[in-house]
């Protein structure tokens, strides 16, 4: 039985048939669904159901609660993506280094990595608690008066929310940049010593330039990631105190499925959306452009 | 050739495993919404419950069938409070029919009586001769919809009771908390190094049980922030955080947060719903240590107040069996239905000629919660359709005043646009 050329064209796209049809009905169809439900005004349990055009898109500049979750939630990924990238790569210099115990470290550093995110948030809600947190426990040992409610201060809770976002995600950052840095021949530092160069100067004229590619690589996930981050604001703070710890992803989580205001809610997933879209390209060009 | 053969065959293989997997998981899928608890084919009904994670629902769902004489087919309701909502919500603005009984909550309750997505039940099952013996605050408050339809029967009775620590009353020698000034002696007798006269639970979204609880001690009205009566509360309470009777921390305490305080003996007093379980297991629950007390009276005139809670059964408009669920509903309304209730899941009787039948002597809630009936105005709290959101917001300005970035007088007027905007 022979099989025609023109037959066998056919046969790439019927094996893929059942995926991007898969895809189609899990990916497209609701992404297609929600930007039309942008441009209604749903509230299930107002019985409302109306096209409103752009007029979602304007109340979003005018609601207060989204500035508020806007503007946190930059400081969160800004402040969060600083830190993971800083601490991210010392961490994984130091899990570089040749000592006993290296691999039981490795392992043991990813611990809270592999804990749900709820989970670490509940327990963070205890831990920043100042009766019974461990964290002001450890401050009393030293500072025995020490009394102070990090999660009722604006200020004091986005440290907590952002220090448990590091606490849990910055082992997994830095195992991947340890993977980069275990491309790094071992000839290359051996070659700068013998030209003089020390520890500093191999760091930032060896290190520094060959995993740069790796981090900014990784940096697009991490930010999305934070991006849409709902889970430990969720379980650590609900959002408080008032609404100074609600992420956008909180908010529109809120608005879809506590408040029922779908096409509110939707308007809001539209513009994230964009805004990750438009991470992600320039990020993009941006690693093209340093691979050049 | 035959390479090729074979990885179509694999290829087909794998096509049809994936295809008999989605339609696999489809099937279960409708299961993990929730396991039927029967497993007959023919069913009178369907329950959409939320007690089926109770050790003793089997034995009450056995008690029920043979009761009634209904077939029951019973779904699970989530756990998650969200995901529930959202669920309840689409069987009953679809019009799904496949859902006979639903059980709701009071936020429910607020959001769907005037729907008309549930079927009026005065002719039926809430009828004259058995309506007065529920709390008639909360009957009209939670269950009644504009028309004077009652759409709910309740489940049980819960109040948001007045708390005291018996110890700390002692120490103070103070022996009762009756009145505004016994409430102050005991706030100022109590309050001192770590420990505070009252204690609260003013997480954003828990707080409105206490703004609520205060503003009715004051002879106030939730829904009217233009009545001094109301300022008076919220000024009460700003006082009480400046003079350090109870704490700022609180507003990031839910209950889970502010029982272990009340335990350990931080808290004098403090607003609580149901039998104090918590207290029992900490074996700190007692006439000489943590129980229940009389509100206190703010007004000076005798008044009292407080708020019940409860979950309701409730019937589907679309339902296709309404026969049935009728008597399901009438049962549950009935002295039968409520003992079960009691003996199976804890719940105390909603109706109080029943609690007085059968609830023995030896139950400690027993003579507080038949005082809490009698002395006390019953209401259900007031709540909005939209009303997480109304609740919210009026938690985060609430803890934006206690936590002085507003005042009193702006905390008011922003509740009375709040009140306006979700009144609407």
């Amino acid at each position: 039985m022979a099989v025609s050329k023109k037959s066998m064209k056919w046969i790439p796209w019927i094996l893929i048939l059942p995926v991007v049809i898969i895809r189609g009905f899990t990916t497209l169809y609701p992404i297609l669904v929600t930007i039309k439900n942008s441009f209604y005004d749903i509230k299930i349990l107002a019985g409302v159901d109306e096209f409103v055009g752009l007029a979602n898109y304007v109340n979003v500049f005018k609601d207060a609660k989204v500035q508020t979750s806007v503007v946190f939630t930059v400081i969160f990924v800004v402040v969060s993506m600083f830190f993971h990238i800083l601490l991210g790569v010392a961490l994984a210099m130091i899990l570089n280094m040749k000592f006993r115990g290296r691999r039981f470290l490795r392992t043991i550093v990813l611990i809270p990595w592999a804990m749900p995110t709820v989970v670490a948030g509940m327990a963070a809600k205890w831990a920043f608690n100042n009766d019974y947190g461990l964290i002001n426990d450890f401050i009393r040992r030293f500072f025995s008066d020490f009394q102070f409610s990090w999660l009722i201060n604006t200020g004091s809770a986005r440290a907590a929310v952002i220090a448990v976002d590091l606490w849990k995600d910055l082992p997994f950052f830095a195992i991947l940049v340890l993977s980069g840095l275990q491309f790094i021949s071992e000839d290359i530092y051996e070659a700068a010593k013998v030209d003089g160069a020390n520890g500093i100067q191999s760091f930032f004229r060896i290190t520094l330039p060959l995993i740069a590619k790796n981090v900014i690589t990784l940096c697009i996930p991490f930010t999305l990631w934070r991006l849409t981050s709902f889970d430990l604001v969720y379980a650590m703070t609900s959002g408080g105190p008032g609404e100074d710890t609600a992420l956008i992803a909180y908010r529109i989580t809120t608005e879809a499925f506590t408040n029922l205001n779908i096409g509110y809610a939707a308007t809001l997933a539209v513009m994230l959306f964009l805004v990750m879209a438009l991470f992600s390209f320039i990020n993009m060009r941006f690693i093209s452009k340093i691979s050049d | 050739m035959r390479k090729k053969f074979v990885s179509l065959l694999m290829a087909g293989a794998l096509t049809a495993g994936m295809l008999t997997g989605c339609s696999s998981g489809g099937g279960s899928g409708s299961g993990s919404e929730g396991e039927s608890a029967s497993s007959d084919g023919d069913y009178d009904l369907t329950l959409y419950s939320i007690n089926t994670t109770d050790p003793e629902f089997d034995d009450w769902l056995a008690n029920v069938e043979e009761a009634t004489g209904l077939n029951i087919n019973v779904i699970a309701a989530p756990t998650d409070s969200d995901t529930r909502q959202q669920k309840i919500t689409t069987i009953l603005s679809t019009g799904d029919s496949s859902v006979d009984i639903i059980e709701i909550n009071d936020e429910m309750s607020s959001a769907f009586k005037n729907s008309g997505w549930l079927e009026g039940l005065n002719d039926t099952v809430m009828t004259e001769d058995i309506v007065d013996y529920f709390a008639q605050g909360y009957v009209e408050n939670m269950i009644t919809d504009n028309e004077g339809n009652i759409i709910g029967v309740p489940g049980y009775t819960g109040y948001l009771a007045f708390w005291v620590n018996q110890e700390i009353m002692d120490e103070a020698g103070i022996t009762s908390i009756d009145t505004k000034e016994d409430f102050m002696k005991y706030m100022e007798a109590v309050s001192g190094d770590g420990r505070y006269g009252y204690g609260g639970s003013w997480e954003k979204t828990y707080v409105f049980n206490e703004i609520a609880q205060f503003v009715n001690m004051f002879g106030g009205d939730y829904f009217d922030w233009t009545l001094d009566e109301n300022k008076e509360a919220i000024q009460f309470l700003y006082d009480m955080v400046q003079n350090g009777q109870t704490p700022i921390d609180q507003i990031a305490d839910k209950y889970e947060q502010m029982n272990p305080k009340a335990i350990d003996g931080k808290y004098g007093c403090w607003f609580y719903w149901g039998l104090g379980p918590e207290y029992e297991t900490a074996d700190m629950l007692g006439e000489d240590k943590i129980h229940m007390a009389m509100v206190p009276d703010f007004s000076g005139n005798g008044e009292r107040y407080i708020f019940t809670d409860s979950w309701n059964y409730v019937l589907n408009s679309a339902s296709e069996n309404k026969e049935a669920a009728v008597k399901f509903l009438q049962y549950m309304a009935d002295e039968g239905g409520m003992e079960a209730s009691y003996q199976y899941f804890d719940r105390y009787p909603a109706r109080t000629d029943v609690a007085e039948k059968i609830v023995p002597d030896t139950d400690p809630a027993k003579e507080i919660y038949s005082r809490y009936a009698t002395e006390c105005t019953v209401s259900g709290r007031p709540m909005l359709p939209q009303t997480m959101e109304f609740i919210t917001d009026m938690g985060t300005i609430f803890q934006s005043c206690m936590q002085g970035n507003i005042s009193v007088d702006e905390f008011c007027t922003s509740a009375q646009e709040l009140v306006e905007k979700y009144s609407a």
